[in-house]
């Protein structure tokens, strides 16, 4: 998936680029497939948690919001329209439903932060990457499953 | 003793459960995992199946121990 020209490109770029865009750190880095990969699941995710607080659950007067932040362009999108629902229509704080859609849209903050943070190491440290992949074609173990 | 664990995994497996939501979850967290540790495609098939399955039978018998602790105590 990396097509090997991505040395003269600058590590912060591809973090900033992954926080405006989940994924778009890899496209940058030339890594399109996991790119989409990223984008899809990561959007999906926030996207799904928001529909299941029906919209009510990206607020910046809660805690959650600072991991939810880490999904930073789509989450900037919807926080306004998040405020403008918690006004427009009663929100059931207690409902279980709700509540594991503000965990999903704080999970999908929380691993877009974990896939910036990839997608600069990629970057920053090129001959790093692919060490995990050599060792399990050599047969060795790793250090994780 | 057998009648709370059967009430406990009637509870788990109701559809009317939300705990139902984890999984999807669970899933997308143990592909983009296991996607920024692997390159290959089929490396990232197998140790997302492997890190979904450990972690969903690991909640499983951290919640059973929990309801044994609060049914004995």
């Amino acid at each position: 998936m990396t097509d090997g020209t991505a040395s003269h490109r600058s590590p912060v770029a591809a973090l900033v680029l992954g926080w405006i865009l989940p994924g778009a750190g890899h496209a940058y880095a030339g890594q399109r497939g996991k790119a989409v990969l990223f984008g899809v699941l990561i959007t999906g995710l926030l996207v799904a948690g928001f529909a299941m607080g029906r919209g009510t659950n990206l607020l910046p007067n809660e805690w959650w919001f600072a991991p939810q932040l880490g999904a930073g362009g789509p989450a900037a999108l919807l926080t306004p329209l998040s405020q403008y629902l918690a006004i427009r229509q009663p929100v059931d704080w207690a409902s279980p439903v709700r509540e594991i859609g503000t965990l999903y849209t704080a999970v999908a903050g929380l691993l877009n932060l974990l896939v910036m943070m990839d997608a600069y190491v990629l970057l920053a440290y090129p001959g790093e990457k692919r060490e995990r992949d050599l060792v399990r074609e050599a047969g060795g173990k790793t250090d994780d499953a | 003793m057998p009648e709370s664990l059967s009430h406990f995994f009637r509870s788990l497996v109701s559809l009317h459960n939300p705990l139902w939501l984890f999984y999807p979850l669970l899933a997308v967290i143990a592909v983009v995992y296991k996607a920024t540790k692997f390159d290959r495609p089929k490396d990232i098939a197998l140790s997302s199946i492997h890190f979904f399955v450990s972690v969903a039978l690991g909640m499983l018998a951290l919640g059973l121990a929990f309801y044994l602790v609060s049914i004995l105590f």
